[in-house]
């Protein structure tokens, strides 16, 4: 069991640099955490000076993940010794309960932090995440919507908000959540898709304008969006093949999918470039994107 | 015209000393600010206030990506004449009176403690210590007007106004130190003097003003007059004029 600066060849330094940028990007490679986490505080606790509580807090999380209850608590022990009264350890306290499922003494936990501080949206949260994880879904959806009554600018707290209508199925609010996202963040092309792909989850022949356009937004603010291109050529021909539009409307439908569907033959030929099977590939996708055609029948 | 030449050990023995006096005690104050520092409490409904004028604000600003009854829908819940929320929601606004309100009260006496008292007590010994004599020259001149400010202690009549006693060096470098406690104890120390008196003139302009009424009803006014220009009305069009590039999509 070689350690990792053995393994991979790197110092301290770089490992407490990874670190770093995985807890500012908000990764949530829990294994790789715990490894390099683990080995950084085993070995080289002096060198990190006070960097060290913010990578306990980091470790510690993920190694809630993983099921290092061992780690979690070395970690949470740590921390209450530096800092014994600090709400943020107590939350940190509260997720290991989580973690082992006593559910009642989490709640308590976090019921004393609201006492003392009714600000503190941390806490609000992981109590909203219980429910969660107890599978009451209407509730969480409820208390969720008492805290963005209060917080209206959590962007979290609006994406959690609109997965748990799209569990529901109730689409109509899931799209509101969504639209919320994408005023605060207008160039971010997930939220686009996302939205898109529920307002064509919804349907009815509005529903599906607003699909395409909002894939075309995607597309036009990320080229890459594979997923964006194909559900703007769905969109297109589900419109085109509705018996209701008028012939304009289908005209310019058709030509949408035309256009999506050369784009998308164009980047599966670039995908297989050099390989020997680019022809048969290409005409596989020639034949799927045939058979994704709806027919109203 | 007149060229004094000061002797070398005014150089050594006040100019220097000032500088050093000034500094230390600017530092010293940054640390005891930070122990009789405590927290300010937040309150809730302050909070909740300021992110809702900020999604108003955000609504204003980038509505035209959302489709027209979105943007409608929000616009309505915000501004309708009777059940909008910024119509309907007043906030019950206590004025705060400085004297009676106990922790405003406390916060300006460690203020005043902290930042005005080192000043008068140095400045008040640096004039007792370091006086008569002249210290250094300002590098423009000054009118007559500055003469009995810049130069207590030294009675000569004739004596250009640009040569400045200790006092006014000390004054000088409580304000010239300040970009050196910002290298030194990084941005917003309490050793900045010059900043709390800057605070003190613009009030509370962070959390929240006193008056929110007073906010609610100009972002009403500000929404009441956006129009929403839809701006995916052509981005079919603008997408497909050209094909998508999709470097870096296969490496």
């Amino acid at each position: 069991m070689s350690s990792i600066s053995e393994l991979y060849d790197v110092s301290w330094e770089e490992m407490r640099d990874k670190l770093r940028k995985w807890r500012e990007e908000n990764y949530r490679n829990s294994e790789q955490i715990v490894d390099v986490g683990e080995e950084l505080i085993n070995e080289h606790a002096s060198k990190l000076g006070d960097d060290i509580w913010i990578i306990y807090e980091q470790v510690m999380i993920a190694a809630l993940d993983c099921s290092r209850d061992d780690l979690a608590w070395s970690c949470l022990q740590e921390l209450k010794r530096q800092f014994p009264d600090s709400h943020r350890v107590k939350r940190l306290a509260g997720m290991r309960l989580e973690a082992l499922e006593r559910y009642e003494d989490a709640n308590k936990l976090y019921d004393s932090i609201l006492q003392d501080d009714p600000t503190n949206t941390a806490a609000r949260k992981r109590k909203i995440s219980i429910l969660r994880a107890q599978g009451k879904s209407s509730e969480a959806i409820r208390e969720l919507n008492e805290y963005l009554e209060q917080f209206v600018g959590d962007q979290e707290a609006w994406h959690e908000l609109s997965e748990l209508y799209i569990n529901e199925h109730d689409y109509a609010k899931a799209a509101f959540c969504l639209e919320e996202l994408m005023m605060t963040n207008p160039h971010n092309h997930l939220y686009c898709e996302q939205y898109a792909e529920v307002k064509y989850t919804q349907g009815g022949l509005e529903n599906l304008e607003l699909a395409r356009k909002y894939f075309a937004q995607a597309l036009k603010l990320n080229n890459r969006n594979m997923r964006a291109l194909f559900g703007l050529y769905m969109s297109a021909s589900h419109i085109a093949a509705s018996p209701k539009v008028s012939a304009k409307v289908k005209k310019d439908n058709v030509k949408y999918a035309a256009w999506a569907t050369s784009q998308i033959s164009r980047a599966y030929q670039m995908a297989g470039r050099g390989k020997k099977e680019n022809k048969c590939s290409v005409k596989a996708v020639e034949e799927m994107l045939e058979s994704m055609q709806i027919t109203m029948s | 015209m007149a060229h004094l030449l000061l002797d070398s050990s005014i150089r050594l023995w006040v100019v220097l000393p000032i500088v050093f006096i000034t500094f230390i005690v600017g530092v010293l104050r940054h640390y005891v600010t930070q122990l009789l520092h405590n927290e300010k409490k937040v309150d809730l409904q302050q909070v909740s206030d300021s992110q809702v004028l900020l999604r108003s604000r955000i609504l204003r600003e980038n509505g035209k990506y959302l489709p027209k009854q979105s943007f409608a829908m929000r616009k309505h819940y915000f501004n309708n004449p009777e059940t909008g929320f910024f119509k309907k929601v007043k906030r019950k606004v206590i004025p705060k009176n400085p004297m009676t309100d106990t922790s405003m009260l406390t916060d300006m006496m460690k203020g005043n403690l902290t930042n005005v008292l080192p000043m008068i007590l140095i400045g008040g010994w640096i004039n007792w210590a370091f006086s008569g004599f002249v210290t250094t020259k300002v590098p423009f001149p000054l009118t007559l007007r500055f003469k009995p400010m810049l130069q207590r202690g030294i009675e000569l009549l004739s004596l250009d106004a640009s040569w400045v006693s200790s006092a006014s060096w000390y004054f000088l470098n409580v304000f010239g130190l300040r970009s050196m406690y910002t290298l030194i104890l990084g941005q917003d120390n309490a050793a900045d003097q010059s900043r709390i008196m800057q605070d003190q003139m613009t009030g509370a302009a962070m959390a929240m003003p006193p008056d929110p009424n007073k906010a609610f009803k100009s972002e009403w006014e500000a929404l009441e007059i956006v129009e929403h220009r839809w701006a995916l009305e052509n981005v079919e069009e603008e997408l497909m004029c050209q094909d998508l590039n999709f470097r870096g999509l296969f490496s």
